[in-house]
């Protein structure tokens, strides 16, 4: 039997009255001494406890008014010992009192658990699911993408006819048609648009060097149509935002944090995934229209030049970086042999967009 | 009941949460959430505000969250049924090619259900929280809450923001002092026009200094709520004031900065724990209310009428 004295709140007035109790550990008895009411005996596991800092407080059944607070570390002890040899502990108190070394596990395999489904399930959900959109939503969506663009851009006709002259003399693999649009741009860059659009800044016109470095950049630009990496990347930010937002409702704010750092982490290496795609199906591409492969290294090297002068940090840039694609790509050209010849039509109609 | 003034009383707030069992909460809250697919949300907030209360003190005695997670789940299944109801009307005016009308219902909709979610919210936190024994309450009117609320609006639209400053101040004013503490009644009479002054302050001195200001500016505002609220039981009066400063309001902030970065967001239970103990251990109240003799003035809410219990609702709108 133990004893010690508590305070009793009686929900009437916030007076403390002090109150004495006793708990027999063999029947798990506890004996109260109400202030006013007299005395009354409860079994352990019809009292109600809960922990609230270094006191406890006890009260029969489940109403929260009235209840007995202790601070006997004691009694709170051997309380909680009888009620846990017995089983009669919540569940959910069970867990919280597995220590912070588990819950440390706990958080670390959920963590590994997000990872993992980010990594390795949602690219192939992307990857499944684009199938089940049909090709002419790539068309409306990129169309209506491509229709407000342009209206804020000028577009360089003379340039856009002989660009798509140029292409037209490549075997581009396009299951659909290509739309080549140059617009004046002092950017070193080119895009291109689930529908077809592939716009060409003059700005990297301006750096090509041979037609050679225009083709490489075409059948790049080309791969990105045919292989539906727009609509594929949309699949997959859609299905991680999805499965952040449903499966681990944000309950504290830390999916949000957690989840987005992974997320752009792995949109950038998606798009790393499908940039070097893009730079071995355009290599094949240059290689069946025997241009000289080294179109693709020239090209590469223009962009290198130009990060060199704009200096973004190479992990926060879309492309793989550039060295590493340089590598790859002369490796690939190494490995295999290539014939090719001089392409005088292609040649005269690049003379012509450099001017 | 003796009502003789004692002279002056010690009043002692203290914050004793720990990250480490906060940590474990969340955990398990996380663990549980994730595992019902979501639907565990509403226990494992109450669970986290049960546990916040707990840990804050008041004269060695902890306050109490009574809520819990099947009151909170009926209030969210309220709002989001509400949202439905709202999109469902917005849909069907698009589909009638009456877009206008559609936006207005939609955003009418939407700054109607403020003023309610502030009113549900108090209802609920108040009547959900205890000291000793004793119930909070809140007896603000809900519709002249509401009115509050569109005239506050209107004039701030009409007056490009300006009146903005004097609506909060009026709203923060109704609510606190509808508040209630057993026999204790809650006070705020704040003025606006200070409040537009301290802000107007804030703002340029916050632009002049590149952003360095914001944590004074902070402190100004905690500040100005505080030493505008009191509490009062017959003639005895408490009044709080707060002793935190800009510069630690601006060290409390980079170090929970680093602490997340550096934690992928795990450190988010300290970063909490920190924070409150920091804004609760600086907190001081002065005056004579003997906290012996508070009496129950609030219902039993299981006792509560049907009218009374579709005013509850949990939506974090405690200002």
């Amino acid at each position: 039997m133990i004893r010690t004295s508590g305070t009793y709140f009686d929900g009437i007035s916030s007076e403390p009255r002090r109150m004495e109790i006793a708990f027999e550990e063999g029947q798990g008895q506890l004996d109260f001494e109400f202030p006013l009411s007299g005395s009354s005996s409860w079994h352990a596991r019809e009292v109600s406890l809960e922990r609230l800092g270094m006191a406890v407080h006890l009260r029969i059944g489940t109403a929260p008014i009235p209840f007995v607070k202790i601070d006997d570390a004691a009694f709170i002890t051997a309380l909680y010992a009888y009620l846990r040899s017995r089983g009669h502990l919540p569940w959910y108190q069970r867990m919280l009192n597995l220590g912070l070394p588990v819950h440390l596990a706990i958080a670390g395999s959920l963590l590994a658990l997000v990872a993992a489904v980010y990594i390795y399930f949602l690219p192939w959900v992307g990857e499944k699911s684009v199938v089940l959109i049909p090709e002419d939503y790539d068309n409306t969506f990129g169309n209506s993408f491509y229709e407000e663009y342009i209206g804020y851009s000028t577009v360089d006709s003379t340039k856009t006819v002989d660009l798509n002259l140029f292409a037209s003399h490549l075997k581009l693999n396009n299951t659909k048609a290509l739309n080549f649009v140059v617009v004046q741009d002092e950017t070193v860059n080119a895009f291109a648009l689930p529908d077809g659009h592939i716009v060409v800044f003059t700005g990297i016109l301006e750096k090509l060097r041979g037609y050679e470095e225009l083709a490489g950049l075409l059948s790049h630009e080309a791969v990105h149509v045919n292989n539906r990496h727009s609509m594929k990347m949309l699949c997959r930010n859609l299905a991680g935002y999805l499965f952040i937002s449903a499966l681990l409702s944000d309950v504290n704010g830390i999916m949000a944090i957690v989840g987005e750092n992974i997320r752009s982490l792995q949109s950038l290496s998606y798009s790393r995934q499908f940039e070097k795609e893009a730079d071995m199906d355009g290599l094949a591409v240059l290689a069946a229209n025997k241009i000289d492969p080294k179109g693709m290294t020239g090209l590469l090297s223009r962009l290198k030049a130009e990060e060199g002068k704009i200096n973004v940090p190479a992990f926060l840039s879309s492309h793989p970086i550039t060295g590493e694609r340089l590598a790859y790509i002369d490796t690939r050209i190494k490995s295999e042999s290539y014939v090719h010849k001089e392409m005088p039509v292609l040649k005269e109609i690049f003379e012509r967009l450099k001017k | 009941m003796e009502n003789f003034n004692n002279g002056p009383q010690e009043y002692q707030l203290r914050f004793y949460g720990k990250g480490s069992e906060y940590f474990g909460i969340i955990i398990v809250n996380w663990l549980l959430t994730a595992v019902t697919l979501g639907l565990y949300y509403p226990w494992a907030k109450a669970n986290q505000l049960r546990y916040l209360y707990s840990v804050t003190v008041l004269n060695d005695d902890a306050f109490i969250f009574e809520g819990t997670g099947k009151e909170m789940f009926k209030g969210f299944i309220r709002v989001f049924l509400y949202f439905v109801a709202l999109m469902a009307f917005f849909l069907l005016f698009l589909y009638l090619n009456l877009s206008l009308i559609g936006a207005i219902i939609l955003y009418g909709g939407i700054f109607a259900i403020m003023p309610l979610a502030i009113h549900g919210s108090y209802r609920y936190r108040m009547s959900r929280t205890s000291w000793r024994g004793i119930r909070f309450g809140y007896r603000g009117d809900r519709s002249e809450l509401v009115q509050l609320f569109i005239k506050g609006i209107l004039l701030t639209i009409v007056t490009i923001g300006i009146y903005g400053s004097w609506f909060v101040v009026d709203l923060r004013n109704y609510v606190m002092s509808h508040v209630r503490f057993g026999n204790i009644r809650f006070k705020s009479n704040a003025n606006g026009f200070d409040y537009f002054m301290l802000n107007l302050k804030g703002f340029f001195l916050t632009m002049i200094t590149l952003g360095i200001y914001v944590f004074w500016w902070q402190k100004d505002i905690i500040n100005f709520y505080l030493d505008h609220l009191s509490f009062h039981k017959g003639d005895q009066e408490v009044r709080a004031s707060s002793t935190v400063s800009g510069g630690s309001i601006f060290a409390l902030t980079i170090v929970n900065m680093l602490i997340l970065m550096f934690t992928f967001g795990l450190g988010y239970a300290w970063v909490v724990m920190r924070t409150m103990s920091y804004v609760i251990d600086n907190l001081y109240l002065d005056g004579d209310i003997e906290l012996d003799t508070i009496s129950q003035t609030e219902d039993n809410y299981t006792d509560a009428t049907g009218e009374d219990a579709s005013d509850y609702l949990d939506m974090d709108f405690i200002i």
